[in-house]
């Protein structure tokens, strides 16, 4: 990647750990996501961290498609320039459409969800930042995840439970939809896809995660 | 007239007795610190027995303010937890005593909220992102409905662990803080050692074990310092700065024993300063433990109606930040 892509390119979002620019590969639109440097580490520390973090996203976002679970094609893939471009997925962030959505469209998107999120917990992936800010659901109404930068491999129903909470967790706090049906749809996809004793043994954790009070979510 | 409040400190090393009253007025903190022998950590009997020897002693000097007779406080606060059982015991069993002789409320404290209390005294801030860093708690916390909930915290050991255990591991003497700074300062190779974020929470042991490894295998002291506070530090830095985007918080505060690093403070302070937001760090002097932070949090969880019957103070030796009642946060 030339820096005079990302010159050019329109800058979409600002994260706490990396900058998105709308790009083009060939005919089609892109996003690139570059991983911006952060100066209260050291220099080398750095670098190192977001060619890591950078080479992480990218393999785990196709990891994920291997599974089955809708992410972002992976395009172009720039360890030196700590960037990756991936395919622009049209739609709107869940965090700013859930309220909006006709109630039965919602459930079926849920149900969907939690089929995905089970492929993707059977496939030995966990997400670690599964949030309403990192889903895009697209024209069709379909849900997409992004943002990978935290995944890893993982069996064990705790790590399976946080990426559950943290989706739970963020719904509760910034949306106002009656959650009891949604929620119940995306327990029914889990335990489809997952199958129902490892499904009840995640849920549990959940909960058990839930009462400890932690990773309370305000956003 | 204002009230004044006895805190009294035992949760680990230091047995401190303080009086201040409810301006933040401090008239008077001492404090005793048991050291162990180089190359080995805090023996809580040990510890206990040092206690109890400075107890009478220190009290007797924290009431004795000059230019005035010997002072009565009206309150009785003490370090309820969480922290060393039989250290928190003597602290607990010399604040029931002089409630009980005295006619005063006695009031329980948590040792890290009143960390954060002494902390948010010096800063003025009203409703900010906790840092908490000391050798019980590696925390990140906001406050929202009387609590600070846990935002991010370690999954293993605490920083002030990662330091003091490696400092004795090398033979340094403890506590290791003030001695890793200063090596650090003259290292320069950067070693590789394990970065461990996971979300919003770290975790130090791999950290540990392998800069232990390191200087066995002939890395220089120096250079090991160096590279356990970059990349320790990094890491926290790294799930602060996530919080504070998360929380939307415009305050950062750092507070707790390691909060004297001079190399950690500059990294928050360029995290706060990145995200538009307010950066103070507790004064060297109130940063460590100390018998000022409990009279202080005493004063502020009487106001809000917070006693104990002497009858029923039982200390908490593992009582969670995130389970004790803080109703004075926000302040107003």
């Amino acid at each position: 990647m030339d820096t005079n892509q990302v010159a050019n390119s329109l800058l979409m979002h600002r994260g706490a750990e990396a900058d998105l620019y709308l790009s083009k590969v060939g005919p089609w639109k892109a996003v690139l996501k570059k991983r911006v440097e952060k100066k209260y580490r050291q220099k080398d520390l750095d670098a190192w961290i977001r060619r890591e973090r950078t080479l992480k996203e990218a393999s785990m976002l196709g990891e994920a498609r291997k599974a089955g679970v809708r992410t972002p094609s992976v395009l172009k893939l720039d360890p030196e320039e700590f960037s990756f471009t991936m395919a622009l997925i049209p739609g709107k962030l869940a965090r700013d459409n859930l309220d909006t959505m006709k109630p039965r469209a919602r459930e079926g998107l849920f149900e969907d969800l939690g089929h995905q999120v089970g492929q993707l917990h059977h496939r030995g992936i966990v997400h670690g930042d599964l949030t309403t800010s990192n889903l895009i659901i697209s024209e069709e109404n379909i849900a997409y995840m992004i943002d990978f930068g935290l995944a890893n491999y993982s069996l064990e129903a705790e790590d399976r439970a946080v990426d559950l909470h943290l989706l739970k967790r963020s719904i509760v706090t910034s949306h106002n939809f009656g959650t009891e049906k949604c929620f119940k749809a995306l327990s029914k996809g889990y335990t489809a896809s997952l199958g129902e004793r490892e499904a009840v043994s995640v849920y549990k954790k959940a909960s058990e995660i839930a009462r400890r009070g932690r990773y309370f979510a305000i956003r | 007239m204002s009230l004044l409040c006895l805190g009294i400190e035992s949760t680990a090393h230091t047995f401190g007795a303080s009086l201040v009253d409810d301006h933040g007025h401090v008239l008077s903190d001492v404090n005793d610190k048991y050291r162990p022998p180089i190359g080995q950590g805090i023996h809580p009997r040990k510890a206990a027995q040092h206690h109890a020897d400075v107890a009478a002693n220190i009290i007797g000097q924290a009431l004795a303010i000059k230019n005035s007779g010997p002072l009565l406080p009206d309150t009785i606060a003490f370090s309820a937890g969480p922290g060393l059982g039989p250290c928190l015991r003597v602290g607990a069993t010399v604040a029931r005593a002089l409630a009980l002789y005295y006619h005063k409320p006695l009031v329980p404290v948590h040792h890290g909220v009143a960390h954060l209390d002494l902390a948010m005294l010096g800063s003025g801030f009203r409703d900010p992102l906790a840092v908490l860093v000391s050798g019980g708690h590696t925390a990140i916390a906001v406050h929202i409905q009387k609590k600070w909930r846990i935002y991010g915290e370690t999954q293993d050991i605490t920083l002030g662990n990662l330091i003091d255990m490696f400092a004795r591991s090398s033979g340094l003497p403890s506590p290791g803080g003030p001695t890793i700074e200063q090596e650090a300062r003259k290292g320069t190779k950067l070693l590789k050692l394990p970065y461990t974020v996971k979300g919003n929470d770290v975790a130090y042991s791999g950290l540990l074990t392998s800069a232990s490894r390191m200087l066995k295998k002939g890395e220089s002291l120096q250079d090991v310092c160096y590279s356990v506070q970059e990349v320790g530090f990094a890491m926290l830095a790294e799930a602060v700065e996530r919080s504070l985007v998360q929380t939307r918080r415009k305050e950062l505060l750092l507070a707790g024993g390691v909060a004297a690093n001079n190399r950690l403070k500059e990294m928050l302070q360029q995290v706060a300063h990145e995200h538009d937001a307010s950066f103070h760090a507790a004064e060297l002097s109130k940063s460590g433990d100390c018998g000022l932070q409990i009279a202080w949090s005493g004063q502020l969880a009487f106001r809000s109606g917070i006693t104990v019957k002497p009858s029923e103070s039982h200390v908490v030796p593992r009582w969670r930040i995130d389970e004790a009642e803080v109703p004075w946060i926000p302040i107003k």
